[in-house]
Formats: C-alpha cells, sequence, structure tokens
C-alpha cells in the first residue's frame, strides 16, 4: 500500500501546513507563494536543497576559546543556519536526524567533529541511501567517541555502538538478541579515530582510522549470517534488515505527521523505503506530497527549537543581535531540547514529553520576549492569522482579531494552534 | 500585573469547573492530607552497583574486574563483607545513626539490557512493558490530586505519567509563576475558552493545569528559609528546590529527582567517582536542610537505576549494561542496614548477577508502610519485599 498522492492544487491552509512541517514556519507571503501549486512539485521543489550555509553566520566554533564555548558556538551556528538559511527544509532533517543518530556535547566536546556531524547530517538529510549514511555515522569521531566505537579492540570488546546500531538506529528492539550484539562489536573491532583529544585538542580535526590491527577478523554470526565480518559489513546487514525500513519511517512519520503515527501510513512509507533500498529522499518526497499528510493538521506538538524558530520564521526572520540568539539556544535547552545534548541515546521523546508545567511558563516568556518587551522587533506588518495558527478562521478568530498588533502576535503564540504543527 | 492574583483565582476556579478533564483530575482531593513525602531518585544510565556498595571481601569482585574495582583500603566499611564507595563518605553519618539502607540484589524477570526498555520497567512497574502510565501517575490517580506527586528538573519522567496527563515538572520554584503582561488576563482565559479538540484540546488542558498549580505553589513558597550549603551541581539544586517544596507544605507526596551519566562504558572510575560525589554531597545537604526545616522525620529517599552492569570490567576500564543492581533509601523512618543478601558472583547469568529482589517489592513497602496507599491497586499485583523502612 503505498502512500496516495494530493490531487488537488494546495489551498492557502495547506500551504501554510506545509510550511510549518518542513520550513519551522513562514510568513503570510511565503505561505501564498506556495498556494495554488501541485503538491509534487512543491515537495520536490523544498527537498532540492544545496549544501551552502548562510554566509553571515557570526558565530564560528573554531573561534571558540575553550571546549565549552565552541559547543555554544556551535549551537548558535545552527540556530543561525534554521532561522536565517536558504534551506529550512534541510535544517529541519538535519534535527531530525540529530536525534536519531543521537550523539551528546557531554562526550563529543571537539569543534571540528562536531560541525563534521552536522555536515554529515545535511549531506545524508535527503539522501539516496540510508546505509551509506548509517556507515558514514558510524565512521564518524564524534559518534565513535560518543558510543565508545573508538575503545573498541579485538579482545576488549566494547558493546555500547553496536547495540545502539541495532536498537536505536536501525532494526529497533525486539529483531536481535544479545548475540547479535556480542558478534556486532566484534565485528566493529579496530574503527576509532586519531586526534583531537583531550581539552587542549579540541580545534584539532579527529580522523577516522581502521586499526586493523585491533580489528577481530573471526568468523561471526549477525542477524542469522555468519562470516568474518567487517564493521561495513554489518553496518550493511543492520540497514538492510526489514524492520529497518519499518523503524525508521516511524521516526519520520513521528517527524512530519504526526506525534502518534498511523501504522498504515507508515508501512506504505516503509514499502517504498524497501522498493527504492532505502531511498531517504524517495521515500520523503512522496510523504511530503501524500493525501496523509495534508490531512494531518496541528498533531504535532512543536519541539522547544522549533518552537522558537518557528516564531522567529513566523515573524519574517527579523535580526538580533549574537548574543539574544546565543541565549534562545539556551532557552531552548532549558525548554527541554539542548542542540546537540538530548538527555540519552534515545534523543528526545517529543510530543506530549515536551509539555510540562515548567515548559509551558516558558514557552510563555519566550512569546512575550518575543512580541511584547523592547528587545521585540519592531514589525511593519504584524503576521497573519494564516501564518500564527496555520488556519485562515481559527476557533478564536473573533477574540484575536479584537486585539492590536503585538498583543495579538503574541496571544497568537502561546496559543495551543501556534503550539502545533 | 496587578491582576495576577485575580487572575490566578480565576483560573484555578476555570480549572475545577472544566470538563473533559481525566477523571481524577476533576475529582475533590480525598486522601492528599498525608503528611509524609516520598522523595525517588533515579540514576539514569545504569549505575554499577558492584561498584557502589562493594563486596570487598568477595575475590571474584576483584578477580573481574583487575582495573576498575575499588581497592579493600578505600572502601567505606560498612559491615565484614560490604562497604560503600569512597566517594559516598559524606553518607557516613547517615550510616551511622541507622538512617540509610542498602537493598541488594534488586531487579526484575527477564531483564533487559536497553536503557530504556529497562527505564520503563522501572517507571511503569511493568516487566511485560504493556502498561504505559507510570507507578507515581497511578498513584495520583488513587489520591486523586493531580498535584500530589511532581518531577523537580526540566522534563518529565514516564514514571509520573497518567492516563491522559502528565504530573507536573518543576524546574524552579522562583519561576514557577505566570508573570502575564497587565490587561492580558481575559483575553487569555478567552483564548483557553475557545473549543478544542486532539492535541490543541490537550494543550489547554495542560496550560489550565499549569496555573493551577503554580497559584498553589507561590501561595507557600515563602515558608521557606534556607537552611543548609548546597554543593554547586544541577543534581544538589534540585534537591534544594525539593525541599523548599517540603517546607513550603504544597502538598506532593512524591517528588522525583534524577541525576544522569551512569552509562560508564570506558573510563568509569572517573565518571562514576564524580558522579557518586554529586550524589552523596547532594542527599547530605538535602538532609541536613530537612533537619533544619524541622521536617526530616516526614521524609523518606528512595533511590534506584536502570540496572548495574557487567561483573567483570570491559577492554575499556568500563563496564556494560548488566541487570539487577543495588537500591538505597534514607531518612529517619528508615532501617538501616543491608537488606538482602549479596549476588553470587562465580554462579552468573550470562556474566551478570542474577536478582533476588523483584524492585516491586520496595516499592510497595513505600506506598504501603510510607505514604499508606494501596500498593497492589499501584502496582498490579502482590510484591513483598525487605522491610526497609521501620
Amino acid at each position: 500500500m503505498t502512500l496516495s498522492p494530493l490531487s488537488r492544487k494546495l489551498t492557502a491552509e495547506d500551504a501554510a501546513h506545509f510550511l510549518r512541517r518542513t520550513a519551522f514556519g513562514a510568513t503570510d507571503d511565503q505561505i501564498r507563494a506556495l498556494a495554488g501549486k501541485d503538491a509534487r512539485s512543491v515537495a520536490r521543489a523544498a527537498l532540492a536543497f544545496d549544501q551552502s550555509l548562510t554566509p553571515k553566520n557570526p558565530f564560528d566554533p573554531m573561534q571558540g576559546a575553550g571546549p565549552g564555548a565552541s559547543i555554544q558556538l556551535t549551537r548558535g551556528a545552527w540556530l543561525y543556519e534554521m532561522v536565517y538559511g536558504a534551506w529550512p527544509l534541510r535544517e529541519k532533517l538535519a534535527l531530525t536526524w540529530s536525534n536519531h543518530f543521537v550523539i551528546g556535547t557531554d562526550k563529543v566536546r571537539n569543534a571540528p567533529a562536531l560541525t563534521g556531524y552536522l555536515g554529515a547530517l545535511r549531506r545524508h538529510a535527503a539522501a539516496p541511501s540510508f546505509e551509506r549514511f548509517t556507515l558514514e555515522v558510524a565512521q564518524l569521531p564524534a559518534m565513535l567517541r560518543y558510543l565508545d566505537n573508538d575503545q573498541n579492540r579485538k579482545g576488549k570488546p566494547n558493546e555500547n555502538f553496536s547495540r545502539e546500531l541495532l536498537e536505536l538506529f536501525t532494526t529497533g528492539i525486539g529483531h536481535y538478541t544479545e548475540d547479535d550484539v556480542r558478534e556486532g562489536a566484534r565485528a566493529l573491532t579496530g574503527w576509532t579515530f586519531t586526534g583531537g583529544r583531550g581539552n587542549t585538542q579540541y580545534l584539532v580535526e579527529p580522523k577516522f582510522a581502521n586499526q586493523t590491527g585491533q580489528h577481530d577478523a573471526g568468523r561471526k554470526t549477525y542477524l542469522g549470517q555468519s562470516g568474518a565480518f567487517t564493521g561495513e559489513d554489518i553496518v550493511r546487514l543492520a540497514t538492510a534488515h526489514p524492520n529497518t525500513a519499518l523503524f525508521v519511517s516511524r521516526k519520520l512519520h513521528r517527524a512530519f505527521l504526526s506525534d502518534t503515527p498511523d501504522e498504515a501510513a507508515v508501512l506504505g512509507s516503509a514499502e517504498t523505503w524497501r522498493r527504492t533500498g532505502g531511498n531517504v529522499g524517495a521515500v520523503l518526497e512522496e510523504l511530503l506530497s501524500s493525501e496523509a499528510f495534508y490531512a494531518s493538521r496541528a498533531r504535532i506538538i512543536r519541539s522547544p527549537v522549533e518552537y522558537i524558530v518557528g516564531a522567529l520564521r513566523t515573524l519574517g526572520q527579523p535580526t538580533f543581535d549574537a548574543k539574544t540568539l546565543l541565549n534562545l539556544t539556551q532557552t531552548a535547552g532549558r525548554m527541554g531540547q539542548l542542540l546537540l545534548e538530548p538527555d540519552t541515546v534515545k534523543g528526545w521523546d517529543g510530543g506530549r514529553e515536551w509539555i510540562n508545567d515548567s515548559t509551558l511558563l516558558l514557552r510563555l516568556q519566550v512569546a512575550a520576549g518575543l512580541t511584547l518587551t523592547s528587545k521585540a522587533p519592531n514589525l511593519t506588518e504584524p503576521p497573519s492569522l494564516l501564518a500564527l495558527t496555520g488556519q485562515e478562521r481559527p476557533a478564536a478568530a473573533v477574540l484575536l482579531s479584537s486585539l492590536k498588533g503585538r498583543q495579538r502576535t503574541y496571544l497568537s503564540m502561546i496559543s495551543p494552534e501556534f503550539q502545533l504543527a | 500585573m496587578t491582576n495576577r492574583r485575580d487572575f490566578l483565582k480565576l483560573s484555578a476556579l476555570a480549572v475545577a469547573a472544566t470538563s473533559g478533564m481525566p477523571g481524577f483530575l476533576a475529582r475533590a482531593a480525598t486522601q492528599a492530607g498525608g503528611k509524609k513525602t516520598l522523595v525517588v531518585i533515579q540514576l539514569t544510565g545504569g549505575n554499577d552497583g558492584l561498584n557502589t556498595l562493594i563486596p570487598y571481601s568477595n575475590g571474584a569482585y576483584y578477580a573481574a574486574r583487575p582495573n576498575i574495582a575499588i581497592p579493600k583500603k578505600d572502601v567505606l566499611t560498612l559491615t565484614g563483607d560490604l562497604g560503600m564507595h569512597p566517594a559516598l563518605k559524606p553518607l557516613m553519618g547517615l550510616w551511622d545513626s541507622g538512617d540509610l539502607a542498602w537493598m541488594e540484589n534488586v531487579g526484575y524477570p527477564n531483564p533487559n539490557r536497553s536503557h530504556f526498555a529497562s527505564m520503563a520497567i522501572w517507571h511503569t512497574a511493568d516487566p511485560t512493558q504493556a502498561q504505559a502510565e507510570g507507578w507515581i501517575g497511578r498513584l495520583a490517580e488513587q489520591i486523586g490530586d493531580p498535584f500530589c506527586a511532581s518531577n523537580v528538573g526540566g522534563s518529565t519522567p514516564q514514571a509520573l505519567r497518567a492516563g491522559d496527563f502528565s504530573l507536573p515538572s518543576i524546574e524552579s520554584v522562583d519561576n514557577f509563576q505566570l508573570k502575564l503582561p497587565s490587561g492580558m488576563d481575559t483575553p487569555f482565559q478567552s483564548l483557553l475558552n475557545s473549543p478544542r479538540t486532539g492535541e490543541a484540546a490537550y494543550l489547554t488542558r495542560a496550560t489550565r493545569q499549569m496555573l493551577k498549580n503554580t497559584a498553589r505553589v507561590q501561595e507557600n513558597a515563602k515558608k521557606y528559609k534556607a537552611g543548609a550549603t548546597y554543593p554547586q551541581t544541577r543534581f544538589a539544586g534540585q534537591l534544594k528546590e525539593t525541599a523548599r517544596l517540603i517546607a513550603a507544605g504544597v502538598g506532593q507526596r512524591v517528588l522525583y529527582v534524577s541525576l544522569g551519566g551512569f552509562d560508564t562504558h570506558a573510563g568509569q572510575r572517573a565518571e562514576q567517582d564524580e558522579l557518586l560525589s554529586t550524589l552523596a554531597e547532594g542527599l547530605a545537604a538535602f538532609y541536613a536542610d530537612l533537619e533544619k526545616q524541622g521536617v526530616a522525620g516526614d521524609v523518606v529517599v528512595m533511590g534506584f537505576s536502570e540496572f548495574g552492569r557487567r561483573v567483570a570490567e570491559n577492554g575499556s576500564a568500563g563496564t556494560d549494561h548488566g541487570k539487577g543492581s543495588v537500591m538505597f533509601a534514607l531518612g529517619q523512618g528508615v532501617k538501616g542496614g543491608i537488606h538482602g543478601s549479596s549476588p553470587d558472583l562465580e554462579k552468573l547469568s550470562e556474566g551478570d548477577i542474577i536478582y533476588k529482589q523483584d524492585f516491586r517489592g520496595v516499592y510497595a513497602e513505600a506506598l504501603t508502610k510510607w505514604l499508606g496507599l494501596n500498593a497492589r491497586e499501584i502496582l498490579g499485583g502482590t510484591f513483598s519485599g525487605p522491610s526497609w523502612l521501620a
């Protein structure tokens, strides 16, 4: 069962919905520009991103006075790209993948390793091969360090990466045994990196190294197959496992369709995944032009970063000084989403988990800061209700229309409608 | 801002009148009057129980861990066979006064080595992983008060999830209040009153509940006067907020605090040493504070981790995921000492200890004896444990 494509031309509300999900949010003009277009071509255009970065980014991780400062600058640079970059879908995907192939700055404190990690997420964001994506991630110094595979040596296995490769990155739990974890660890022995270790080397670029002398070349049995497997082999076997298509498709549905995915629709994407050999771009293009996508409104609770970036993009990308942008990355952290630092290797669960008393209070404060305080950007024209709520006539339209610009924007931004995508 | 108090009062009324709220949230709090508080400490990442409560007389322990075992000379001796990690020194006073208990060999059937599956089992008290509600969420339903349990920290753990609702998370008492610009009260109320369905309705409900909860905390928060010097760690800061909430008598029966980072696959000694220091220094300050506030007798702390670690160290001077571990409890209400028996380190299951005590028995003791609740209803069965409460 493949996902059926949307047959109608996009309405203004369709366009607003598409941009809430794929661009964090948008202005009224950006929404109107998509109205009347065909869903497939809109999805294709959004996915046709290149790897260029915004030239005027004020944050350079290589300028950090220490590892902690460099991490802050990396976060700032990423937020800047999300808010001001030309390819919001690429950044939304990078954010999604950072919550799949999780690393954390508690262990990865090297600036080039973090930048390299983000670069890989962007390059493979909608790439034709999930296998190559996974292989590249598995050999990134950031990942080797985060999940300790740099310490995985012949006769001295370290199971950390091997376990998470199966549990979190590919098949999901229930589709492998403890023996697979152990055998996978043996196959991955020898993969490490050189350079960039320790607090003083935080600006030195670490390099992947395959230390064949540390590799256990013996025979292994992994996911039902036997051979003298290498790390490449087990990444191939894990990504080709039938449940990987389902497991990763479900994550994409959580990112783009609903906090509680519809399993029939997930199956549709998994079929496309298998048919195309794990072509993420093909799965996404079908997903983002499907009827199921356009039928699922207001089903995703925006994450803290999505909330903040969404607000700034809806306000038309107003200019902020660098310090304010850095503060916003910290605020997102206090709301539960510090970039590059999920609580655990599983990543953020999202959905209703984003919401509790403390985080709701912070959302109200952020909205006030962006609309009512002296630091709030001066807008010639406040965003339309369509841009703020995704609806031309939301339930609270009468109430909101009776308020003046700034107050209307503030109240809209703390409404459930704005907090959802 | 002058209208804030009125605004909060108004919103409290609005909450009480709301329909469509899960049953227990709309019910009057009938059993919430108890004075006793249970503080749950979660050590996230799988704390190595063998290097926490150390079987220092056991040769098999030292044989399995040539690099990371705690040398006998460094162990804080508790009994002829067991002692604490040296970083736990700040807790020695509690041990000496009989207010610190260790539960040995705690686990559950068919142990799971995934952090997340195992943590979910501890959170839901359901080793089959069929339940989505947390054990504290179910406790809140039994008490009938959506504010009877709170997490202190950023995000609410699954343990505090109840049916269609999460119990509150309080990051800091001072910031736990709504400052709405003047003139916005009425429009905000109207906004919340717009009819909604699905996730939008959930967000409306959560916002209303937040208004009620913040009002309750702020009414009482000033009763606390700092009583101890806390270390400069996030964990200790959260314990201080916990002490404030208890001293303020806001009405929570359960408070939940987490300390993460116990996934010590490599270079374990340095990492775990620091974490256990953070734990012990934080708890010692917390306990001193409770004594100053005059509420130490009303508080019991119970700590756990989702699993222990493999008996043998790995090739990176760390340990991989294991099964079964130790739990701890402290407070004047606790029966100090060691409860249960140490694991047999020469008879293992896949390199892991074989658990003897089901953690639900440990929970049951707290629920029944400390909080006076029906443990069977909350845990979905009858579990007996060591009698670690006096």
